[in-house]
């Protein structure tokens, strides 16, 4: 009797590993980083294909980096430019054929020209998601505007608003708005320039009592908890969309503008099917559903024009779309020098408190 | 007993492959220097010098320390007491409670450190609390309260049932024989039950300072990205600066700061015993 309840339960599990494993739907397997994809997007591509997708979800393009490295194998990847610009160098992605998707057009020209294409000049090897900036999101209430339009990132360091700031927890980001704010490029392999960029955190830290965090600043703005922030655009277009006294600002002295975008790993086991998840992802439709639940700037030009036209979901949102054509903007490039000798100062500027 | 002699092998395959492999690539790793892969290894100290000579790493340390000790005297305290009282209950009752104080365990830790965060905000659960009395929001989230709160709470029960399981397998005759003998309760708790729960508060000691020394994810969530312990570091070197040399290196720090501590608790739970026989 027992023997037969073992049995039947082995049939059971076989059965089962068949129902999962060996159906006839075609697999795709995608990474992309954690809430930046709208949930209808992936089930509507499933119904749409008849295939089955998996999604793995990613804290930060490094720990994507490592993953990938240790030989996992995946048939999208949406890393970030200077990410891809490292996979590139170090050939571990293949060559996109644009011509085999027919919405490519409709990708807005402003992602075609610098800054933002700098990582992938012609579009060869991956095919935008998402793009935008970081700025600073404030509570009009109680910094004035002109105030943040006169000083930029100097802001962040005026001991007025003390105790009552946001950093981004970041060594890029957080390095960045100290390069921009001294004059430099944020790009540098200066010693001298890096240290000063150093100082200028030691500084900050030491004297505004910032709280530093990664996701949670988007709730503690919308909630109002703080009056100054580093916010990326499309949080930063939530949060005003959720709390009317803050507003977005990206300084003239320059910020970081990004783009982060498909790609399809050498080791991809279905790039068919990888190729057809692209295509859908830019198609009117999807960008426009995926835009809406996420907030960040659609690369679909047509999207664009609808979401931001009088009466849109972002019309009057001044952090939806991002700066474009200002010279002062770059867009992070992959250098391994500065991003070891970031990684270690950052850590000393959170540790001197 | 020979007969199964043999089936330890799997445990050793397994102990092997889960424990001694990963050690010696921490070794490896450390003393080396020269990126991830294996055919430009380099033997070299750097790793550490670069640790053991910078303020900033020391400061963090220190820091580390400090809270996993507080933490860790915090949960005796507490824990103590509480094994001592749920240890008088009748047997029924005593499961009850190991079961309630068990029961936080089930659930996730981010998921319940993630509450604590809903409780100490700004706008949270205490201070909307407080607020009903017009007292002024107090600032308990990104402090080294919360931080040794959260590490309390999530450690305490490794302390309790510790202390616990050593107190229920005292023999109770030996108080009785001691309050015979003419000493009151307070010398039977010090002379008699103390030293005899004395390898309960040992292992407990262990089992709460080992993973707040190393802890990262509950000083990132309750203490802010700004609170820097050992762990942050390490994870840090080896998620986003990519050099797992240095990591390594540091890792082997810890781990030998940590053996020293052990050993030294050790020494003095053994000193201790001894004094007691000579009383």
């Amino acid at each position: 009797m027992k023997k037969g309840w073992l049995v039947s339960l082995a049939v059971l599990a076989l059965s089962m590993m068949c129902l999962t494993g060996c159906g006839s739907k075609e697999k795709l397997k995608i990474y992309l980083p954690g809430e930046y994809m709208s949930d209808e997007l992936v089930p509507n591509f499933e119904k749409q294909y008849n295939c089955k997708v998996d999604v793995e979800l990613f804290d930060s393009n490094e720990m994507m980096y490592t993953k990938v490295m240790a030989g996992d194998s995946y048939d999208v990847l949406i890393p970030s430019d200077y990410m891809i610009e490292r996979l590139i160098k170090e050939d571990y992605l293949q060559k996109i054929d644009v011509s085999k998707l027919s919405n490519f057009g409709s990708v807005t020209d402003a992602l075609k020209v610098a800054p933002y294409n700098g990582f992938d000049p012609d579009n060869s090897y991956s095919v935008p998601y998402f793009w935008g900036s970081v700025g600073i999101v404030y509570n009009q209430n109680n910094v004035p505007t002109s105030e943040v339009e006169a000083k930029g990132f100097e802001i962040m360091k005026d001991t007025k608003y003390s105790g009552k700031i946001y950093m981004y927890d970041s060594e890029r980001d957080s390095f960045m708005i100290a390069f921009k704010s001294l004059g430099y490029s944020m790009n540098t392999n200066e010693e001298s320039e890096i240290m000063a960029a150093y100082d200028w955190l030691v500084e900050l830290n030491t004297t505004m009592a910032p709280t530093t965090v990664t996701d949670e600043v988007i709730d503690g703005m919308a909630q109002g908890r703080k009056d100054l922030a580093i916010v990326y655009s499309g949080d930063a277009a939530y949060i005003l969309s959720e709390n009317e006294d803050m507003r977005y600002y990206t300084p003239e002295c320059g910020t970081n503008v990004w783009v982060d975008a498909m790609v399809i790993p050498k080791n991809a086991k279905n790039v068919d099917l990888a190729y057809k998840f692209i295509d859908y992802v830019i198609s009117y439709d999807a960008a426009m559903g995926n835009t809406e639940a996420v907030g960040y700037a659609s690369v679909n030009k047509d999207v664009l024009a609808e979401v931001t036209k009088e009466g849109g979901l972002y019309d009057g949102n001044e952090a939806y779309i991002p700066r474009t054509g200002f010279a002062k903007d770059e867009v992070f490039t992959d250098n391994e020098f500065l991003r070891k000798k970031l990684s270690e100062l950052w850590i000393k500027v959170k540790a001197s408190n | 007993m020979k007969q199964f002699r043999k089936m330890v092998y799997p445990y050793l395959l397994w102990s092997t492959v889960v424990i001694a492999v990963p050690m010696l690539l921490i070794l490896l790793y450390a003393f080396t220097s020269g990126g991830n892969s294996v055919s430009k290894f380099m033997f070299s100290l750097h790793n550490f010098k670069r640790f053991l000579t910078d303020k900033t790493f020391l400061e963090v340390l220190y820091r580390s320390l400090r809270i996993a000790v507080e933490t860790t005297v915090v949960c005796v305290l507490l824990g103590y007491p509480a094994a001592y009282i749920i240890a008088k209950y009748s047997e029924k009752v005593k499961m009850r409670w190991v079961l309630i104080i068990t029961l936080p365990t089930w659930i996730n830790m981010l998921v319940r450190t993630y509450a604590w965060t809903g409780i100490l905000q700004e706008d949270g659960v205490i201070n909307s609390f407080l607020g009903l009395f017009g007292i002024e929001p107090v600032t308990f989230m990104y402090t080294d309260f919360a931080v040794i709160l959260g590490m309390v709470y999530n450690f305490l029960p490794f302390m309790i049932i510790q202390i616990y399981t050593s107190l229920t397998k005292m023999d109770y005759s030996l108080i009785e024989a001691a309050s015979d003998l003419g000493a009151n309760p307070r010398k039977c708790f010090t002379k008699v039950t103390l030293p005899l729960s004395m390898p309960g508060v040992i292992s407990g000691i262990t089992l709460v300072f080992l993973p707040s020394v190393s802890s990262f994810c509950i000083p990132r969530m309750l203490g802010g990205g700004s609170y820097v312990m050992v762990g942050t570091i390490i994870e840090s070197q080896f998620l986003t600066a990519g050099d797992w040399n240095f990591g390594s290196a540091i890792s082997l720090i810890m781990a030998i700061i940590i053996m020293i501590s052990m050993y030294i608790t050790k020494k003095v739970d053994k000193g201790e015993k001894l004094e007691a026989i000579n009383a």
